[in-house]
C-alpha cells in the first residue's frame, strides 16, 4: 500500500507516525512544499519569549525520527493537481513537474493567514510568521520597527502583543469585534486582560475592520480602518487562517466555505482520498454541528483518525471542543466548550455561571476565575473559561474531558480529585465547589 | 416589474383571457373578448386552443368554452386565478433563467441553451428583454452572471422567489438544519421574537444570503453610501456582531457589508415585530434620514388632517409602516407589481369615500425628494410605495374618524318622507363614519338634513344643519361628504 501524504506539518506528520505503526509495510511518502519539515507553526513567539535560543529549535520532529520510521519526505514540493480517478498527484519540484501515484491520499496541506478583503495585505510590510521562511524574515522586519500594528485579536494576535509591547514596540491592535479573544471566551471573562494590555501601553483598537494596507514612504504603512487610519512600521497579519485549495480535482466537494467535505472517517468524496487538519470543518458542540476549527490539537488527532481508517472505516473521529490554553499579560488563560455567546447559535437553552475560586488553602492563595456553561435542562457541562495569574493550563483538560464524556454539574462534584491543603481549596477547583467564594452570576448552581 | 415581464406575448394574453373572465363574472361575449384583446379572430381562437391545451394539467378543474357567441369560464373552488398564473410562469424560459442564474452563479451561453434547449439568438434576445426590465433593480446580466449591487441582487431574488417563483423551488434543498439556526439566531442576537409568516420570510432571505455569501466580486458602493449614517445605529451594531461570530465559525472571510445587507433588510421588510420595532425605535438616531423623515411624514398626515392628537398605539403603528416604506426608499430601487395597481387604486378610492391618492403622491414626492432617489414614473418601487402610503392613510382615517350621527328630518308628506328617507340612507350608506338615521325628537344629532329652512334650530341643539336643495342630488351629496369630513377632523 502506497500512502501520499500532502503536508509535513502537525496533521500530515502525524498521519504519517500512525499509518507506520498500523501499517508496517505500507510505503508512506510525505510531500512538504517548504524547505523544511516539522516547523512549530508561531515557533517565533517561543523565540521572542526566550524559550528557544534560535528558530532551528522550533521543531516537533526532525527528518532523522522519520528516516528512523522509514517515513520518506520529499521538500519543496507543491502539489498542482490531483486526478483523483486516475489517483495520481502532480507535483513541482525545483521547478520539474513530476507525477506520482497512489493507493490512499491523504491531504493534509493546513492553512494560512490571508486575506482577499484587505487591500494591500500583501505589500512588503505586511508580515506574517506561521512557517519558518516567514519567520525568519519576520524576526529582521520588526526588529527594525518601533511600531507594530496587529491585525487579529485571536490567540496569535494576543500574544504577538504581549511578547512585542514587553520588547517596547508601540503595538496596535485591530480587532473586528467588540472584544479580543472572542471565539474562545465571553466578553466578561477576557477584561482583565484587555485592562492589562492598556495598561501595557497596547492601542486597543475594537469593532474596527481593516480595509486597506498602503505603503507610505520611509518604509511606513497606513492601514485604513473604517473613519480612521494608522501609520506603523509593520504591520503584522494575525487573521484567520484559511486553506488553499487549488489544485483538487472536481471530483472532491467542499463545504460552502471551500473546506473539504469529510465524514467522520475522514474520508473525502473522492474514493481513497482523506482530508485532515486545516484543511476540513469538524463536528463542535451539540447536534454534530460543524464548524472550522484550525488548531493544532484537532490537526493531529485528525491525522490518527485517517490513518487509522486507511483500509477500511474503523475509527470515528469524536468530535472538538476547541480547547485552547495560554498565557498573555500576565494571565494563564484557558478554553474549552462552547462559549456563551456563541450558545446563541444553537437550541439549546444554555446557563452560566461564574466563580472565583481559591486554589489552595493558605492564606496567601491565588485565585482562578472560572466560568462553567452548561445545558439548562440536562445540566450537562457544554463550556468553561478559565482566567488566573496562576498556571492552571493543565485544568482545562480536565474540564475538556467532563464535556466529552457529558458530565453533569453534579457529577463533576462527587469527582474523585486529591486533597492537600498546599495545592487545592476544600475541594479541587475542578469539583465545582459552591460555597466559601463569591458567585458573581445570578444563576445558582 | 411585472410578473407578466416573465410571459411572452401570447401567453399574456392567455392570461388576459382568464383575468378578463373573471372581472366580468365568469362569461363575456366573442365580440368583447376581441374588442378587449384588441386582436384578429384568428388570434383568439389561436389563444383559446392554446388554453385549452395548456390547463390539461388540471384535469378539469378549470374550464373554458365556447359556444359560438359566449366564452365562459369554470372553475373549482379550490382553483384560483393565482394557480394559474403559476402555470404560466412554471412553463416561463425567463423564470428557468433566472433560476438557473441564482443556482449556478456563473453560466457560459453553451449552459444555459443547452439547459433551456432554446437556441442562441432567442437566449440572448430572453437576456435583452429581461435586462429591460431589471434595469428598475439597477442589475443586469452580462458576462455570465447578474451584476450589480449585491444588496440589489438579493433584494430581487428575494421578490423573484417571494413573487414569481413558486417558494418551494428556492425552499427545497435549502431550507435546512443551518438556515434555521441562523433564523434562530437572529431572535437570540437582536432579543427579538419572530412571527412565523416572517420567518419564512427570513428563512427565504437567509437561503439567499447564503448562498450569495461567498460568491465573488460582491458590489457594495451604494450600501456603503447609505449605511453611513448607520454605523452607530445599535441595531446594526448587533447584527455586525452576529454576522462576525456566525462567520468565525466557518473558513470564510466575510465582507463587512454582509451585516449592513441584513440591516436593511429587516429594516425594510416587516420582520420585526411592532413591539419589537418599537423598541428598537427608542434607541434609534432621531437624526439619521430614516428616522426623520417618519417623523415629518407623522407630522405632515396629522396637520393634513387637522388631528390635535393621535392615539397612542395608532401613532406607533404609523411609525411602524412608515419606516418600512421609507427604509424601502432608502436602501432599495425597483420592486415587482404583486398586485394589480390601478385597480387597487380604484377600490381605494371608493373604500375610502374621499380620494386620499393626491396626498399619497405628495407624500411619496416629499421622501424621494428628501432622500434624492429615482423617480422614474415606471419605477414599480414608487408604485408600491404609494400604494403602501394610501393604505397608511386609509388605515389613519379609519381609526381617527369619530362616527358623525345624521337625522333626517324631512318636512313632507308622511308616504313621501319615508320612501325618501330609506333613500336617502341607501345613498349615504357607503360613507365612511356615519349613522344615519329619520330623526327622532329629544336626540342629539351632528348633523341635520332637512328640506326646508327650519324657522328655529333651537331643539336641533349643536347640530349643523343642512337644507337640501334637491333630494337625492349630487351636489348635495358632495356638500354633505364634505360636511361629514369637516365634522371628522
Amino acid at each position: 500500500m502506497k500512502v501520499v501524504i500532502i503536508g509535513a506539518s502537525y496533521a500530515g506528520v502525524a498521519a504519517a507516525l500512525e499509518v507506520r505503526k498500523q501499517h508496517k509495510d505500507a510505503e508512506v511518502i510525505l510531500l512538504e512544499k517548504q524547505p523544511t519539515l516539522g516547523y512549530i507553526p508561531n515557533g517565533l513567539h517561543l523565540y521572542w519569549n526566550d524559550q528557544i535560543r534560535s528558530l532551528d529549535e522550533a521543531y516537533f520532529i526532525t527528518e532523522k525520527q522519520l528516516k528512523v520510521q522509514q517515513i520518506h519526505f520529499q521538500l519543496n514540493t507543491t502539489v498542482k493537481k490531483i486526478h483523483s480517478v486516475l489517483k495520481e498527484v502532480i507535483y513541482d519540484q525545483n521547478g520539474i513537474e513530476e507525477k506520482l501515484t497512489y493507493d490512499k491520499l491523504i491531504i493534509a496541506t493546513g492553512s494560512s493567514q490571508l486575506s482577499q478583503k484587505i487591500i494591500g495585505s500583501d505589500s512588503e510590510q505586511v508580515v506574517r510568521y506561521k512557517r519558518h521562511e516567514e519567520a525568519e524574515a519576520a524576526l529582521a522586519t520588526i526588529k527594525a520597527s518601533k511600531r507594530v500594528a496587529i491585525i487579529g485579536g485571536g490567540q496569535v494576535g494576543i500574544e504577538a502583543a504581549d511578547l512585542l509591547s514587553r520588547q517596547q514596540k508601540q503595538v496596535t491592535l485591530i480587532e473586528s469585534m467588540n472584544y479580543v479573544l472572542f471565539k474562545y471566551f465571553d466578553e466578561e471573562m477576557i477584561q482583565p486582560v484587555q485592562r492589562k494590555m492598556n495598561e501595557q501601553g497596547v492601542d486597543l483598537r475594537l469593532n474596527e475592520t481593516v480595509s486597506a494596507i498602503q505603503s507610505e514612504a520611509e518604509q511606513s504603512a497606513v492601514i485604513q480602518l473604517g473613519t480612521d487610519s494608522i501609520t506603523s512600521d509593520t504591520v503584522l497579519l494575525s487573521v484567520n487562517v484559511r486553506p488553499d485549495l487549488h489544485f483538487l480535482d472536481e471530483h472532491i466537494q467542499l463545504h460552502m466555505d471551500q473546506t473539504i467535505a469529510v465524514d467522520e472517517y475522514m474520508r473525502t468524496s473522492a474514493k481513497d482520498v482523506f482530508a485532515i487538519g486545516d484543511c476540513i470543518q469538524l463536528t463542535f458542540g451539540e447536534d454534530s454541528e460543524m464548524a472550522y476549527i484550525p488548531l493544532v490539537n484537532n490537526a493531529v488527532r485528525t491525522g490518527i483518525v485517517a490513518a487509522s481508517n486507511i483500509e477500511r472505516a474503523n475509527i470515528p473521529f469524536k468530535g472538538s471542543l476547541r480547547t485552547i490554553g495560554t498565557f498573555v499579560f500576565g494571565y494563564y488563560i484557558a478554553s474549552t466548550g462552547i462559549t456563551e455567546a456563541e450558545s446563541l447559535f444553537t437550541s439549546q437553552t444554555v446557563k452560566s455561571v461564574r466563580q472565583e475560586v481559591r486554589l489552595n488553602s493558605l492564606s496567601n492563595s491565588e485565585t482562578v476565575m472560572i466560568k462553567w456553561i452548561y445545558d439548562e435542562s440536562s445540566r450537562v457541562l457544554l463550556g468553561a473559561q478559565l482566567v488566573s495569574k496562576t498556571d492552571i493550563l493543565e485544568k482545562i483538560n480536565i474540564l475538556a474531558l467532563a464535556i466529552q464524556t457529558k458530565q453533569t454539574l453534579e457529577d463533576l462534584q462527587q469527582k474523585d480529585f486529591f486533597f492537600h491543603p498546599a495545592y487545592t481549596s476544600l475541594l479541587s477547583t475542578t469539583n465545582l465547589s459552591t460555597w466559601l467564594h463569591e458567585e458573581e452570576d445570578e444563576d445558582e448552581i | 416589474m411585472k410578473f407578466e415581464h416573465f410571459l411572452e406575448k401570447n401567453e399574456i394574453r392567455e392570461v388576459t383571457i382568464f383575468k378578463q373572465l373573471v372581472l366580468s363574472g365568469g362569461t363575456l361575449t366573442y365580440s368583447a373578448m376581441l374588442e378587449h384583446l384588441n386582436v384578429t379572430k384568428a388570434s383568439l381562437d389561436n389563444d383559446l386552443d392554446s388554453i385549452a391545451a395548456r390547463i390539461q394539467v388540471f384535469k378539469g378543474e378549470v374550464e373554458i368554452s365556447y359556444d359560438g357567441n359566449q366564452i365562459t369560464l369554470i372553475m373549482s373552488d379550490e382553483m384560483s386565478l393565482q394557480k394559474i398564473y403559476r402555470l404560466y410562469l412554471s412553463q416561463s424560459i425567463k423564470v428557468q433563467l433566472i433560476n438557473f442564474l441564482f443556482k449556478h452563479q456563473e453560466f457560459s451561453i453553451l449552459q444555459l441553451t443547452q439547459e433551456l434547449a432554446i437556441s442562441d439568438s432567442s437566449l440572448f434576445r430572453k437576456i435583452k428583454e429581461l435586462n429591460k426590465y431589471l434595469k428598475e433593480f439597477e442589475i443586469k446580466i452580462r458576462n455570465g452572471r447578474l451584476q450589480g449591487e449585491e444588496l440589489q441582487i438579493r433584494y430581487f431574488y428575494f421578490q423573484f422567489y417571494g413573487y414569481i417563483e413558486d417558494k418551494n423551488v428556492l425552499m427545497a434543498n435549502r431550507a435546512n438544519k443551518q438556515i434555521s439556526q441562523a433564523v434562530q439566531a437572529v431572535e437570540n442576537f437582536l432579543q427579538v421574537s419572530i412571527d412565523s409568516e416572517n420567518k419564512q420570510r427570513l428563512n427565504q432571505w437567509m437561503i439567499i444570503s447564503k448562498h450569495r455569501v461567498t460568491s465573488k466580486n460582491k458590489k457594495y458602493v451604494y450600501l456603503r453610501k447609505q449605511m453611513k449614517p448607520y454605523l452607530k445605529d445599535p441595531l446594526y451594531q448587533k447584527i455586525r456582531i452576529m454576522v462576525l461570530r456566525y462567520f468565525s465559525r466557518y473558513s470564510i472571510e466575510v465582507d463587512e457589508e454582509e451585516a449592513m445587507l441584513h440591516f436593511a433588510f429587516l429594516l425594510a421588510f416587516p420582520i420585526l415585530t411592532e413591539p419589537d420595532f418599537h423598541e428598537y425605535a427608542l434607541i434609534r438616531d432621531r437624526r439619521a434620514p430614516i428616522a426623520t423623515l417618519d417623523t415629518y411624514i407623522v407630522e405632515t398626515i396629522i396637520i393634513h388632517f387637522k388631528y390635535r392628537k393621535l392615539h397612542y398605539m395608532l401613532e406607533r403603528d404609523m411609525f411602524y409602516h412608515l419606516s418600512h416604506i421609507h427604509t424601502r426608499l432608502y436602501f432599495f430601487q425597483g420592486d415587482i407589481e404583486v398586485y394589480e395597481y390601478e385597480e387597487l387604486m380604484a377600490k381605494e378610492q371608493e373604500f375610502t369615500g374621499r380620494s386620499l391618492y393626491s396626498f399619497a403622491q405628495r407624500l411619496l414626492k416629499t421622501s424621494t425628494e428628501k432622500f434624492e432617489v429615482n423617480t422614474d414614473e415606471n419605477n414599480s418601487l414608487l408604485k408600491m410605495e404609494l400604494l403602501k402610503y394610501i393604505s397608511l392613510l386609509t388605515i389613519v382615517t379609519f381609526k381617527m374618524t369619530t362616527v358623525v350621527e345624521i337625522g333626517i328630518d324631512l318636512r313632507m308628506d308622511q308616504i313621501y318622507k319615508e320612501t325618501l328617507n330609506q333613500l336617502l340612507l341607501l345613498k349615504m350608506r357607503h360613507i365612511n363614519g356615519t349613522k344615519i338615521e329619520g330623526y327622532r325628537a329629544g336626540k342629539a344629532y351632528d348633523l341635520i338634513l332637512t328640506n326646508e329652512q327650519p324657522a328655529d334650530q333651537k331643539h336641533y341643539g349643536d347640530a349643523k344643519v343642512y337644507v337640501l336643495s334637491e333630494i337625492l342630488s349630487p351636489f348635495d351629496l358632495q356638500n354633505i361628504q364634505t360636511l361629514i369630513q369637516e365634522l371628522n377632523t
